[in-house]
């Protein structure tokens, strides 16, 4: 079964509701990771929609994450809307392989994450900041790059990099360690998103 | 995160009386535009005209203190590092110790922040007259599917109820001596412990509200009625028109030369 097969449209009404779920979840874990002062941590609900309901459900939360943010928070966030809805996308065809069942899976699921957002946020820090990533850091680390000589593209992209790849590793982990500790009967209700008629139900996760 | 999500403030004026699609154009194209136009000059001019629309509005004051509150930290930055290092540097305009900050990047920063003002002044504009509820609403009135728009509507309920259940549970995960403070590494630790309780119970209630749903006829394929339809009016469709092709039309003369 193809890839373009995780994309079929089988919203039932379970999917739908799981999706302000999974924003509000994206809200609240980005409050608790302020209240903390760790990283953004904005996309856990979208990666953990992606993972149990699909592409869509996971695109739709993170795109929809972004612009209500902006309506209220943050009004840069929805020129970052694009980004969020690619990790939903990407975490909803990991979770149509089930690559989140097995360690390298995992680490897959992780990679593709990263570079989705980076490659993705790169362009807009460009078009939105001259380069920077608006993080003081990373763009004390993109300044410093600049200087000695490195092309702008790849200063940015490392400085978007620097930022993504410890906080998209926190996502990950806290998005597959909650789908670990949810009931499988509850698993197990999301899943029939990727079934078409006459597959067999399928194992119930580890 | 009292008193919900919505920035919008209560209001009669002629933005606030608008078609959500009018003012949501407003905000696409001017932030468009800010980003097409090849001057600051520009740029200022589009600044000027939003400020203007936000002054007939009324929101002289909250729009201008919101934009600064978001864009003078990110423009500190933006002027420490372009100035720094922007590739085009020449002209040296002061040093700080080996640091030495240059015209060009510094000019380019002004560039830069006013895009950003731009961007965010058009966006508050918009949040500050128009109810998001009135936006899912009159998406439906012109097609959209009824369940994405109940999936905007129960976002805006659930988040403001999803905060409060965090702010509880960050207190009584602390009151069993959970540590929230020290280096990352202990930071990080203490965030599953905050985020799993939050997570399994706003999941385990899903699957009630979906069986409500249903039973209030939530999955039924029948056209939904308004119970009151948004006032729209030619000039609105004529003036959202005309805005939306300004994009487009700023493209094409900057490709046929605009300096």
């Amino acid at each position: 079964m193809g890839v373009l097969n995780a994309f079929k449209f089988r919203m039932n009404t379970l999917a739908i509701v799981l999706i302000p779920v999974c924003i509000a979840i994206d809200w609240a874990g980005h409050a608790l990771a302020q209240a903390l002062h760790l990283f953004f941590l904005d996309s856990i609900g979208t990666v953990l929609g992606g993972l149990l309901a699909g592409p869509w459900v996971g695109g739709l939360a993170g795109l929809l994450t972004n612009i209500l943010s902006s309506g209220s928070t943050d009004p840069i966030a929805w020129s970052y809307c694009g980004v969020a809805f690619a990790i939903g996308v990407v975490a909803g065809i990991g979770g149509y392989y089930g690559w989140h069942k097995t360690w390298p899976g995992r680490i897959i699921l992780y990679v593709l994450i990263v570079l989705a957002a980076s490659i993705i946020s790169t362009p807009i820090n460009i078009g939105l900041y001259g380069g920077g990533s608006g993080v003081a850091y990373g763009d004390a680390m993109y300044a410093a790059l600049v200087k000695s000589g490195w092309p702008t593209w790849l200063a940015a992209y490392l400085d978007e990099a620097s930022a993504d790849i410890p906080d998209k590793f926190i996502t990950v982990v806290v998005a597959t360690a909650i789908y670990f500790g949810l009931p499988n009967r509850y698993r197990a209700l999301f899943s029939v998103w990727r079934r078409s008629p006459g597959e067999p139900e399928p194992a119930p996760a580890r | 995160m009292r008193g919900g999500l919505s920035l919008y403030v209560e209001g009669n004026s002629l933005l606030h009386r608008a078609h959500p699609f009018t003012k949501g154009v407003l905000m696409l194209s001017a932030v468009a535009l800010a980003f097409i136009v090849p001057s600051a000059l520009w740029v200022a001019g589009i600044l000027v005209v939003l400020l203007i629309l936000g002054t007939v509005a009324g929101l002289s004051r909250r729009l201008v203190t919101g934009a600064v509150a978001v864009v003078v930290p990110l423009s500190l930055l933006i002027f420490a590092v372009q100035g720094f290092a922007n590739p085009a540097n020449r002209t040296v305009v002061f040093a700080l110790g080996p640091i030495v900050y240059y015209k060009e990047g510094l000019a380019f920063a002004g560039f830069v922040v006013l895009r950003i003002a731009c961007l965010v002044v058009a966006t508050f504009l918009f949040s500050f007259t128009t109810r998001p509820a009135d936006i899912s609403e009159a998406l439906m009135q012109s097609g959209l599917s009824p369940s994405m728009g109940y999936v905007l509507q129960s976002a805006l309920q659930i988040i403001p109820q999803t905060l409060d259940m965090a702010v509880r549970i960050q207190d009584a995960q602390r009151s069993r001596g959970l540590e929230t403070e020290g280096p990352l590494h202990r930071r990080a630790r203490a965030y599953l412990p905050l985020m799993l309780p939050l997570v399994l119970s706003s999941l385990l209630a899903t699957q009630e509200r979906a069986m409500a749903l249903e039973v209030r006829g939530f999955g039924l394929s029948v056209k939904r009625q308004s119970r009151y339809v948004f006032a729209d009016s030619t000039p609105q469709r004529v003036t959202r028109w005309l805005m939306a092709l300004a994009p487009p039309a700023a493209v094409v003369a900057r490709v046929a030369g605009w300096q």
